[in-house]
């Protein structure tokens, strides 16, 4: 069973009087495990496609699935409950909140995905301390570096063992040598926990690392 | 569970004290307004009050306890023989002129009874007494004739309605509404000095009830046997004596309005914060949701941030409110902050506030989902 599973996929907006089609009939699979870089140039589609694999937007046709689960735009409580069950996000700007320490960062997550109390503690000290933040769980965003942001974001994504994680140029704004560390772990926690994980991003240091590359073109995936 | 709503509005203390000090303001602007309409209106039946008889009979038709007209002094006694009545007195009210030593004159609204003793009224006499009045041209002042009439104390001469007086006692606290002073004279001695209008008659009969008449019973025999008379229970005379200058002064709507206005500036301020806070933290509400949570979730974070500044500002509009009764009592002026009015500013105070989040509510529900993948 494909973790993802998103065929001929079309999504338009208006723009006043003018409907634009961002998406014209992508497809793609993500198998358990596997992780795929996405690429594309500016425009291409691949936020929207993103934001609809993360059931963040719906499609305006086509199919999707999220671990076996058919998702439908007309069911904006199913896409939550999907979204909810199956999805971690990483962000390229990291999308901590600055008035949240590390540990209540990842808390926070788990209390919304029904993880309360002391096992929520529990739990997110275990997930900072997988992405080596176990010493930096007291601090607020603004005193951690790029890097340790990012590690208390996959962190994040971890909560409630998602089957699918999407991260959107996680390295973007991270230095060399950190961007490195941070992939390693990414992909090293998707691989061996059997994660999927989508990683768009313009980084060569994320094709070395993913089993495949897919590339976006005027809202299609290319061959 | 973590309250991302409290850490976050705590996080940025400044914008968080712009809000409650918005909500605050308007806390203090109704509680004073409030408090000074309530002052105002207790001033005007403060002496029903004080007086503490359980029926007033009044002339027809009289508007209020001020503004009163006179009727015969001998109906006291039809009212005297009625069943169930311990005691009845009549009761002149009427304006008068003191003389100024400036030669000015001002006016003061005299009370005069037989004997007040039985009636507890003046019930503040800060110097002399109310027995002396009846013997001879004596009267009382409230301290608060200082203000209009000059520095006065026991001993001294006032003239009024041309017949020099000798102040024998003060009395505290006695105000009405138009903040005109009150005096105390003996009965005849208010006769003599206004003998056109007030010979032979009298403002008020004063009617005490033996202990179990059934009040009811005994007003509709007054009514029957004074058929050209009113007759009020002191909460009914009260009531229409304050309504009367609610509706026909510009009191009620002045206070109507500043209330409107507190109220308004409370709105905008924390509508207004509560909303660029919302634009300002628009990623963070994205990423709530990206990260499972609901509208629903958003709603109750901004509703709780509402509560919270409003709690807050209560208190801190509070205060301020109770800390200004002294100063505003030294402009003889009561300030009356009752429990019902703080629980109406309280339970209004949660509600605009809540309802100021209504605007960053509709925001939140038309966020644009691919926003937290935006740099």
């Amino acid at each position: 069973m494909h973790s993802v599973l998103a065929e001929d996929v079309t999504k338009t907006f208006r723009e006043g009087k003018d409907t634009v089609s961002v998406l014209r009939g992508a497809s793609l699979h993500l198998e358990r495990g596997e992780v795929v870089a996405l690429e594309g140039p500016s425009g291409s589609g691949k936020t929207t496609f993103l934001s609809i694999l993360g059931c963040l937007l719906g499609a305006s046709s086509g199919r999707v699935s999220i671990a076996g689960e058919a998702i439908s735009a007309a069911r904006p409580a199913l896409l939550q409950a999907v979204r909810r069950r199956h999805i971690g996000f990483v962000f390229q700007q990291f999308n901590l909140f600055p008035a949240l320490s590390a540990l209540e960062n990842v808390e926070y997550a788990l209390n919304l995905k029904g993880v309360g109390g002391p096992e929520a503690g529990r739990q997110a000290r275990a997930l900072l301390e997988r992405v080596g933040m176990g010493d930096r769980m007291r601090f607020l965003p603004r005193d951690l570096s790029g890097g340790q942001k990012q590690r208390v974001a996959i962190a994040r994504a971890l909560v409630a063992s998602p089957s699918v994680i999407l991260a959107d140029e996680p390295t973007a704004n991270l230095d060399s040598s950190v961007a490195g560390q941070v992939l390693e772990l990414f992909t090293e926690l998707a691989r061996r926990e059997e994660r999927s994980l989508l990683i768009v991003t313009h980084d060569p240091r994320v094709r070395r690392v993913a089993d495949r590359v897919v590339n976006i073109v005027d809202g299609r995936i290319a061959a | 569970m973590v309250d991302l709503g409290l850490k976050t509005l705590l996080y940025d203390k400044v914008r968080f004290l712009i809000t409650v000090s918005g909500v605050a303001f308007a806390v203090t602007l109704v509680l004073v307004q409030g408090g000074l309409f309530v002052g105002l209106l207790d001033n005007s039946t403060i002496t029903i009050e004080k007086f503490g008889a359980d029926l007033w009979v009044t002339s027809k038709n009289s508007p209020n306890l001020d503004f009163v007209h006179q009727f015969p002094e001998s109906n006291l006694y039809r009212a005297r023989s009625v069943p169930g009545i311990e005691r009845a007195d009549n009761l002149i009210l009427s304006f008068m002129q003191v003389a100024l030593p400036s030669g000015a004159e001002e006016t003061t609204v005299v009370y005069a009874m037989e004997d007040f003793g039985d009636w507890g009224v003046p019930w503040l006499v800060s110097a002399g007494s109310t027995a002396a009045l009846s013997s001879g041209p004596f009267v009382l002042f409230d301290e608060s004739a200082a203000r209009r009439f000059g520095a006065f104390e026991v001993g001294d001469y006032r003239e009024v309605n041309g017949r020099r007086l000798r102040v024998v006692g003060k009395t505290s606290g006695a105000k009405s509404f138009t903040t005109t002073p009150l005096a105390f004279m003996d009965y005849h001695r208010a006769q003599e000095l206004q003998p056109d209008l007030l010979s032979g008659k009298t403002s008020y009969i004063l009617v005490k009830l033996e202990p179990g008449a059934d009040v009811n019973a005994v007003k509709a025999e007054l009514e029957r046997r004074l058929p050209y008379n009113d007759v009020y229970t002191a909460k009914a005379w009260a009531a229409r004596s304050r309504e009367y200058w609610v509706a026909n002064t510009g009191i009620g709507f002045n206070a109507f309005l500043t209330v409107f206005l507190g109220c308004l500036v409370g709105v905008v301020v924390v509508a207004q914060t509560l909303y660029t806070s919302t634009m300002e933290h628009l990623k963070e509400f994205g990423t709530v949701k990206a990260i499972g949570g609901s509208n629903l979730d958003i709603y109750k974070m901004l509703a709780q941030q509402a509560s919270i500044a409003a709690v807050v500002g209560f208190v801190l509009g509070y205060v301020p409110a109770q800390l200004l009764k002294p100063v505003i009592a030294r402009a003889d002026l009561k300030l009356i902050i009752q429990p019902e009015l703080t629980a109406m500013v309280f339970v209004g105070t949660v509600i605009l506030c809540l309802l100021s989040a209504l605007v960053s509510f509709r925001k939140v529900a038309g966020i644009d989902p691919a926003l937290v993948f935006r740099s």
